[in-house]
């Protein structure tokens, strides 16, 4: 469990020395399943803070909506810091007006899972070391936590914070790539009309809200590609080749991005898997071209540079 | 609209009559559009009044919204001044005379003629916005109008002499007795006649009188944030200060929600929406 | 209220299936059905599984029925003509429509149907349906349908209103259209209907007020240039995920896809930046401040002063599925503590 208070302490002091203009951490939802992102200005506001299993959310995606001169403060889990420094690389933003507040994590809880589990009408929700203890109106519930974690948390491999500034927090046990390689080799193995089926029936349910493209650290594209209209790249409705042709367009604009952290599975109305998209073009890169995303903040990823002795001739 | 058993969505079928273009840059290009079938035109000289739109179709590009430039009087075709910006208008502008082209309209409630009537007229318009402001002036100046209104007073400014649109007219009219046209340039040119600076210095410094009149403002944003206050300075009340608005828009009717301004649509509502009224909506332009 | 309905029948639960048989006959039955892990309208097929008693409404929002998310409405001839998309709708059934999203596609009638400009393929769609609408007997933990004016037991729109009681449900018919779906069915005994009333009232009664609406039209209008626009949307991501599963919302965009030679109307948002982006590359609400404004106010000022309603029903679904966990019942109960100013907005 992470220390509330150390981590309040932290934030605090970053304010009150002026190190940070703004901390980017969470605060408590109007509603007990949904901490919301927070941009905490003063010492004072920083009582609200909170930080939990249920904060959902990859912070890094509001690294690029705050003006780019700021000193920003924010809290990173193992994802999160390596989004920041996806970012980094890609001059979204300077290492020296950031302040990493780093946070082991052992995985975000699934609101979804839970819901699932005991119906909509959950009043509180908390945690301990093990379980999350759920409230409703027909009375409690507890469930182990690794029951309730994101699908994408339970294959990740870089839960401590690799570059933070400061960590608070008993370090996590990390995993290895195996579990992520298995999942990626598994559906790989499938006959190719079985994977297509899968795909179509996922993005079939999409309604085009790009909930997921706003909620991914990486989409920050002023004009994304959809919304060009010379050329037009892909339908713009709700047709399945629009809507196949935005979930692989977007996939590959990921590949060398994308940290696997679920943000954008989490926020999907409409419980589309699209994770499992963004592992395979990640373990193609683990695989081809040794590399992870956000592992530093100098190497550029594979797709993203054009070197005189790359393997393919791309270019004439 | 409705009478031709189509679902206002559907544009009419029209042909491009005749095509050319308005300024020196190329910028800018007007196309005269025929109708497929008398029953179409009918219908639209009908309902049409200066100062509606209507949105030209090119089938594959999508729809642009330009305000009607022609008089009912001038015959069995409607004209439009488009200025080339984005992919619908850059199809347009392709457009050779007897080219098929879609159109829905006349939309929006235009100019309330019925109110001006008595009055006089100060006309302003800047850029490319004065297309509509040309079928106002077209209409008002013809015998069977003219003896409805009042003093007909026209200020006109373009960045460049060659930007201004509708030439032949223009200089007609300065040669005209029975309107006085105030032309601007922002920049002095050679061999210019005519005012040099912004629309809103030149309303102020031609003055016209407030009495029993009303004014009419169609610019670029910034000309119209800067003329309507000359306006209110010359004593002209928001009742009598009449400007046409422009938002981005799709469908045209009021049902796809996007040019709002606060409660009003400018495609329904608008775009002719007088300075008292503009006060009690939103800033959201 | 009793005057109001032209029957009041009882509809045992265990009829339903055969129910929905005999109306398959001559209509398209729509219900609530499982799609992963929701309930979405979907039509009643061998495969079915049915999630008609979960104690809130589905994902989607029935609006989709009325206004899909993408829909042709001209198609291009090969001669550089135009002709009206040709729409096929069966005649269908909507059964468990809730009141909320019911009383939502009536407000949307106002928009689609206006004097002069008709909507066609709205008009066939509603015309060719009927509603059979479930009441919630036990209230949704987000939604706040009593505190906008409306009702878990709301009648409006519906043909038909239905109220659980458990192994049976009161079936009181509204319209001829509703009544004729009910024929044969047993009369209710008084006891039931008193038994249905209470459940209706004590649900109407036990829903919290989310928020107060007097005078927050005006405190909303009047505090058009507030920094409270800004604190209220900063975590805002910007996605269309509120307004798409608003049964509310209708506003469209409309593109050419040259290749299918169609104009389709596809669901748009006011929270996207390029919903009012002009070709000049102005954008009157350039960040995302101005939209949720514009979101806010169409809802709780604007649809006011059009039609002198609340443009929203109080479904929930913004506060359930808002990815940041936003909650417009907190934004609108901050709004009340702006205060009255005296200079208009504009």
């Amino acid at each position: 469990m992470p220390d509330i208070e150390a981590i309040k302490s932290e934030a605090k002091r970053l304010l009150q020395e002026g190190v940070v203009e703004v901390v980017v951490a969470f605060k408590p939802g109007d509603t007990p399943l949904h901490p919301q992102p927070a941009f905490f200005t003063s010492v004072d506001e920083v009582d609200n803070l909170v930080y939990n299993g249920l904060c959902q959310n990859n912070l890094a995606t509001f690294l690029t909506r705050i003006p780019k001169d700021k000193k920003v403060g924010m809290l990173v889990r193992g994802c999160e810091n390596r989004s920041v420094n996806a970012l980094i690389v890609e001059k979204q933003k300077s290492r020296d007006d950031l302040f990493l507040v780093g946070i082991p994590c052992e995985g975000i809880i699934d609101w979804r899972k839970i819901v699932e589990r005991v119906g909509e009408a959950v009043l509180a929700v908390s945690e301990n070391d093990y379980e999350v203890i759920i409230e409703t109106r027909d009375g409690q519930y507890s469930f182990y936590k690794n029951e309730l974690f994101h699908e994408s948390c339970l294959r990740c491999s870089h839960r401590n914070p690799i570059s933070a500034d400061v960590i608070i927090g008993e370090p996590v046990p990390e995993t290895n790539q195996d579990l992520a390689n298995t999942v990626v080799e598994r559906f790989d193995s499938q006959a190719i009309e079985e994977r297509y089926a899968s795909f179509q029936k996922e993005a079939e349910r999409c309604i085009r809200c790009y909930a997921c493209r706003e909620a991914c650290p990486m989409c920050y594209c002023t004009e994304c590609f959809v919304d060009h209209i010379e050329p037009r790249w892909t339908e713009s409705g709700a047709t399945p080749a629009g809507m196949q042709g935005w979930h692989i367009v977007r996939a590959f604009h990921q590949t060398g991005r994308c940290t696997d952290c679920g943000a954008c599975e989490r926020a999907c109305p409409m419980d589309i898997k699209m994770t499992y998209l963004t592992e395979k073009l990640n373990y193609d890169m683990r695989k081809k071209y040794n590399f992870e995303t956000g592992l530093d903040i100098e190497t550029q990823p594979p797709f993203a540079t054009v070197t005189l002795d790359d393997k393919n001739r791309f270019t004439v | 609209m409705q009478d031709n058993g189509h679902s206002p969505y559907t544009p009419i079928s029209m042909h491009i009559l005749r095509t050319y273009y308005e300024s020196t840059d190329r910028s800018l290009k007007t196309l005269e559009l025929s109708f497929d079938h008398a029953a179409d035109s009918q219908e639209f000289f009908q309902a049409f009044n200066p100062g509606q739109f209507c949105l030209l179709s090119v089938a594959g590009k999508g729809e642009s919204a330009l305000g009607v430039a022609s008089a009912a009087w001038e015959g069995d075709f409607v004209r439009f001044t488009a200025q080339k910006m984005g992919s619908v208008t850059s199809a347009l502008h392709d457009l050779k005379a007897g080219d098929p082209i879609g159109m829905r309209g006349p939309l929006g409630n235009g100019f309330p003629l019925e109110d001006w009537k008595g009055k006089d007229l100060v006309i302003i318009g800047g850029g490319c916005a004065f297309s509509t402001l040309y079928a106002l002036t077209k209409h008002v100046h013809h015998p069977d109008n003219r003896d409805d209104y009042g003093k007909l007073t026209l200020v006109y400014g373009t960045r460049t002499s060659g930007l201004c649109m509708y030439k032949h007219d223009i200089a007609a009219w300065h040669e005209n007795e029975d309107m006085e046209i105030h032309q601007a340039i922002d920049v002095p040119e050679e061999n210019w006649l005519h005012h040099v600076g912004y629309v809103p210095d030149v309303v102020r410094q031609v003055a016209p009188s407030p009495v029993n009149a009303v004014a009419v403002v169609c610019g670029p944003p910034i000309m119209t944030k800067f003329t309507l206050p000359a306006l209110e300075d010359l004593g002209f009340s928001p009742e009598t200060i009449f400007t046409s608005l422009e938002k981005r828009m799709k469908c045209g009717i009021g049902k796809c929600g996007r040019c709002n301004l606060g409660p009003k649509y400018i495609c329904k509502d608008g775009p002719v929406f007088s300075l008292a009224e503009l006060n009690a909506l939103p800033a959201d332009l | 209220m009793r005057k109001e309905t032209i029957m009041n029948l009882i509809l045992e639960k265990q009829a339903l299936p055969a129910l929905f048989q005999s109306w398959r006959e001559h209509y398209d039955v729509y219900l609530p059905q499982k799609m992963e892990r929701f309930s979405h309208f979907m039509p009643l097929s061998d495969e079915s599984v049915l999630v008609t008693d979960e104690p809130h409404n589905t994902r989607i929002p029935p609006k989709a029925l009325f206004l899909p998310m993408t829909e042709a409405l001209v198609e291009f001839t090969r001669f550089g003509s135009y002709e009206d998309a040709k729409q096929t709708i069966q005649p269908r059934i909507v059964f468990a429509i809730r009141p909320c999203d019911a009383q939502a596609v009536q407000l949307l009638d106002t928009s689609f149907i206006q004097e002069g400009y008709v909507d066609p393929f709205w008009v066939e769609k509603r015309a060719k349906t009927i509603t059979i609408g479930l009441g919630c007997h036990e209230p949704c933990q987000t939604g706040f349908c009593t505190t906008v004016g409306y009702g878990p037991f709301n009648k409006s729109d519906l043909d038909v209103l239905l109220t659980d009681l458990g192994d049976l449900y009161l079936v009181e018919t509204i319209s001829e259209a509703g009544e004729k779906c009910f024929q044969g069915f047993p009369t209710a005994s008084d006891e039931i209907y008193e038994q249905a009333l209470m459940v209706q009232h004590d649900t109407h009664d036990q829903m919290p007020v989310a928020f107060e609406t007097e005078n927050l039209k005006e405190k909303l209008e009047q505090n058009f240039n507030s920094d409270y626009w800004e604190e209220i949307s900063q975590s805002c991501l910007g996605c269309g995920v509120c307004t798409f599963l608003c049964p509310t919302c209708f506003c469209f965009d409309i593109v050419d896809e040259a290749q299918r030679k169609e104009r389709v109307r596809n669901w748009d948002t006011c929270m996207f930046r390029t919903y009012s982006l002009e070709a000049s590359g102005h954008n009157p609400r350039p960040s995302r401040v101005e939209r949720t404004r514009q979101r806010l106010s169409h809802k709780y000022v604007y649809w006011l002063d059009q039609i002198n309603q609340i443009g929203c029903t109080g479904c929930g679904r913004c506060v359930r599925y808002c990815p940041v966990g936003l909650d417009i019942r907190a934004m609108l109960r901050q709004a009340q503590t702006l205060p009255f100013e005296v200079s208009h907005a504009g």
